[in-house]
């Protein structure tokens, strides 16, 4: 056999293996040799299986043939021992005593003199016994699948263990890559392994093996342990059922309650400030004759994004108009500025912070992943209980989805600001002031705006669910559609929050654009 | 004001949170880079710098990757502070300096340019000259003229209005050496600036570099991994290894007596032909043995400064042998084919 791979391969290979290693040596240089599969094959692999794995360190083996060998086990267990007919010849034998009451009571009946009576109730034995026959029939039949099975089940063994020889070796020259560059990967044989692999082995296979080829398991296995531990061994439900819950989420309520007696005030207070911005909004967007709202639009869309997006916007507005949406459509706009702005407003010198503070940040990360990805129903219950509903604990609930990427983008782009850069403006005499607004917020302002643009879209995305505490718009009138499955309204509503979103997508990106004179 | 613009005294700067007792260490124990890494998990970044550079001079820096001296330039503006040792500049101690002080140190007394470049790239050309500037508070018309004025300098003249994107590299670091200007500063720390250039480039603005230097005037500490380009501008030279610095002296000290096997090994390949004079090979008049008569008189006589290229071409055009003469004429050496062809191969006559 030439190697072509290596020079002198066999070393490093018998160093690796360690036991054995002349034949891995002789088998790796096979595999090297040739491009694609080779057919190269590992008895003690296809013996041992899984604990082949175990012990050479190769886990992937060892997991992915423990699967597959439990797989084919629990077919040669049903074959083997299984009651397959099990739940038929317990219905038969329900039948069978069913039979004998009515017997029973049909000799009553008899004996009372009843004959019309006998004669019905044993019209109904009768019954009952062409469907016992009907079961002890399924039983037999279902019995009678075993071999069936059984050889299924030795079949799919000996193809696994097939498997298991001829893609040992490929799998431990993988390994043996690894190793060689350096990298965490076992060598030789290790007892500890072994052991790990044999508890692992124990641990899953006699349960999963009882679970599926026993008809009451619980019952089964109290037996095999003699009745020592109790009746039934639970191993198909854990035995604890709700109480725990139940007395943590009464504490839970009092929490609540307690922080809404005690904080009602703070709470007021945010929501009088959301109010403020959402009545100025309002004024704005509403009060002011549609006219000139509309005309506003769409000569600042043509100003800041290009006559594409201007018509676009009339468009757009020209379809809330006549489908009668207007006024909605302006509350929604409002509701989503103000928690648009408030998002901005906060998640901006939050987020400069975070970018500035490694601590900070790795203290914030799961808070915001938290609120990103608690469904909303959830945080709905605790804003409705400290705010109420309505609109502004609307906003709230869209700042708490909304204004996670803009305080990720805005510390991505802070901390993306190159080092040199900074040290350079330092060296000119910078203050900390000037360094932020001169240089590091300019640097990062295209990762602010990507997260100013993510943050409109989300709240767009909340609209929806805010109504369902109550905040008006749009949003309401999708709920009202799915409440009364009314598809048309549903749809028309939906077209009118993306062409909203889109709108103001576009002539924010347009602005930006064209502020820094990109593309 | 001294005649030393720029003072470092005993200078350590040791890297890591145990810098405090790693030093201590050092000071009593005297330990070595590698023990301070493992036993304290420091790092030494320079380790007892001292040197003192002239009004006006400019003070070359030469060394590899990692041997502190982009750490140590970072010292004379405490964009690093060290872990002890004393840094004056101008005559102020930069390590009592108060934030506001030390802010208008910076952008008034001490220019800086860097290896890549670090220019701002949402500001044109001009206003990122300005900026220092800017920073200082100066009105926009100030800002534009004193840009206007050192873009004129390092010949970018009408590229006023473009972004730092747009120009080549050459381009931009002209950029920041304008940039560095345009506070006039007394002292210029230049940080590896030609270091990212082209060889042709490099050398086009080295030339340009020294034209305007020998212009303007001001201390300049020059970093460079290129022994080459630390001869061609510097007036003295400081060799670091290690945190430490080697030697410190003049092109011709350096490259004719180097301190140490590892300066020598950076001498080895330099050409010695413009860097090495005539009284750093002759033999002094009253030692000379000659080893067949010569008549004095008939002799060429060059000045003692006169480098080796020079001397080839006066040997060539004699038979004898060629005697120097000191600053006021007498004769004070003589050099002879041998003395000078030992002197082009290196060695000391």
């Amino acid at each position: 056999m030439k190697d072509t791979a290596y020079q002198s391969p066999d070393l490093s290979v018998e160093e690796f293996a360690v036991e054995n290693g002349s034949y891995y040596a002789h088998e790796f240089a096979r595999i090297q040799g040739k491009t694609g599969f080779s057919w190269s094959w590992n008895t003690m692999a296809a013996v041992c299986g899984p604990l082949w794995g175990a012990a050479r360190g190769a886990w992937g083996f060892f997991w992915m043939f423990l699967v597959l060998e439990l797989f084919a086990l629990v077919q040669i267990g049903r074959g083997l021992w299984g009651e397959l007919g099990a739940d038929q010849l317990a219905r038969y034998e329900r039948l069978l005593s069913n039979i004998a009451k009515r017997e029973a009571q049909a000799a009553d009946l008899t004996a009372a003199g009843d004959a019309a009576g006998a004669a019905a109730k044993l019209k109904i034995a009768d019954n009952l016994r062409a469907a016992a026959d009907k079961a002890l029939e399924a039983a037999t039949a279902a019995n009678s699948t075993a071999v069936a099975i059984l050889l299924t089940g030795l079949a799919l063994m000996a193809a696994i263990k097939l498997a298991e020889g001829f893609y040992a070796n490929t799998a431990y020259e993988a390994q043996y890559l690894r190793w060689r560059s350096g990298q965490k990967a076992q060598s030789g044989m290790s007892r500890n392994g072994l052991i790990f692999g044999a508890i692992g082995l124990l641990a899953i296979w006699p349960l999963t093996l009882v679970r599926f080829t026993v008809a009451k398991p619980d019952e089964a296995l109290a037996n095999v342990t003699g009745g020592l531990l109790g009746g039934r061994l639970p191993i198909t439900e854990f035995p604890v059922g709700k109480e725990y819950f139940a007395a943590l989420s009464k504490k839970g309520d009092a929490g609540f309650d307690w922080l809404a007696n005690n904080f009602g005030d703070v709470f007021d207070g945010v929501t009088v400030g959301i109010r403020w911005v959402l009545d100025g909004l309002e004024v704005l967007l509403i009060q002011t004759p549609w006219p000139v709202v509309m005309f506003v639009t769409v000569v600042m869309a043509l100003r800041l994004a290009g006559p594409r997006v201007a018509i676009f916007t009339a468009a757009s507005l020209a379809y809330l108009a006549f489908m009668g949406l207007w006024e909605l459509a302006m509350i929604t706009v409002a509701l989503i500025g103000a928690g648009a702005f408030l998002c901005v407003a906060i998640g901006i010198p939050l987020g400069i912070w975070f970018g500035k503070s490694k601590r900070a940040y790795a203290i914030a990360e799961p808070v915001l992943d938290f609120m990103q990805t608690m469904p909303a129903f959830v945080y709905l219950i605790p804003i409705i209980a400290f705010f109420g509903t309505g609109k502004p604990p609307g906003v709230l609930a869209t700042l708490v989805f909304a204004m996670p990427p803009v305080i990720r983008l805005t510390a991505l782009g802070m901390r993306g600001v190159p080092e040199a850069t900074k040290e350079a403006a330092v060296a000119f005499g910078c203050s900390r002031r000037q360094l932020l607004f001169n240089v590091e917020l300019p640097l990062a302002l295209p990762s602010i705006m990507t997260g100013i643009n993510q943050t409109i879209l989300m709240s767009l995305s909340m609209v929806v669910i805010a109504s369902l505490i109550g905040a008006e718009g749009l949003g309401a009138l999708i709920l009202e559609a799915l409440q009364y499955a009314a598809k048309g309204q549903g749809l028309l509503g939906g077209l009118a929050i993306l062409f909203c979103a889109m709108v103001i997508d576009r002539i924010a990106q347009g602005a930006y654009r064209q502020k820094t004179g990109g593309h | 004001m001294t005649e030393h613009v720029i003072t470092l005294d005993g200078v350590w700067k040791i890297f890591g949170a145990n810098s405090g007792a790693a030093m201590e260490a050092i000071r009593k124990r005297g330990l070595g880079k590698a023990e301070v890494l493992e036993e304290f998990n420091c790092v030494v970044g320079i380790a007892d710098v001292s040197f003192e550079v002239k009004r006006g001079e400019i003070f070359c820096v030469m060394g590899l990757s990692g041997s502190g001296k982009s750490t140590m330039v970072r010292h004379l503006n405490r964009l690093i502070e060290p872990t002890t040792g004393n840094i004056s500049v101008m005559g102020r101690d930069m390590l009592t300096l108060s934030d506001a002080d030390l802010r208008e140190m910076r952008a008034m007394n001490i220019g800086m340019v860097f290896q890549h470049m670090a220019l701002l790239p949402h500001r044109t050309v001009r206003d990122n000259v300005g900026f220092p500037l800017q920073v200082r508070g100066e009105p926009k018309s100030t800002r534009w003229e004193v840009s206007q004025r050192c873009l004129d300098k390092v010949n970018l003249t009408g590229f006023e209005d473009r972004f730092p994107a747009e120009l080549s590299g050459g381009m931009q670091q002209r950029v920041g050496l304008a940039r560095a200007l345009a506070s006039d500063p007394d002292v210029l720390l230049m940080d590896e600036p030609f270091s990212a250039l082209d060889p042709l480039i490099r050398r086009q603005l080295q030339d340009q570099f020294m034209k305007l230097s020998a212009e303007l005037n001001k201390t300049t500490v020059f970093i460079t991994h290129d022994l080459d380009e630390a001869i061609r501008i510097g007036n003295r030279i400081a060799i670091m290894k290690d945190g430490r610095i080697v030697q410190i002296g003049t092109p011709e000290e350096i490259v004719t007596q180097p301190a140490d096997d590892y300066v020598r090994d950076f001498v080895e390949g330099i050409s010695k032909l413009k860097l090495v004079f005539a009284h750093s090979i002759m033999v002094p008049i009253s030692e000379y043995q000659p080893t067949r008569p010569v008549d004095f008189d008939e002799s060429p006589r060059a000045h003692h400064g006169t480098d080796l290229d020079q001397l080839i071409d006066i040997a060539t055009s004699t038979e004898n042998v060629i005697v120097i003469t000191g600053d006021d004429g007498t004769d004070i050496g003589v050099v002879d084919r041998a003395t000078l062809l030992k002197g082009i191969q290196g060695g000391k006559a």
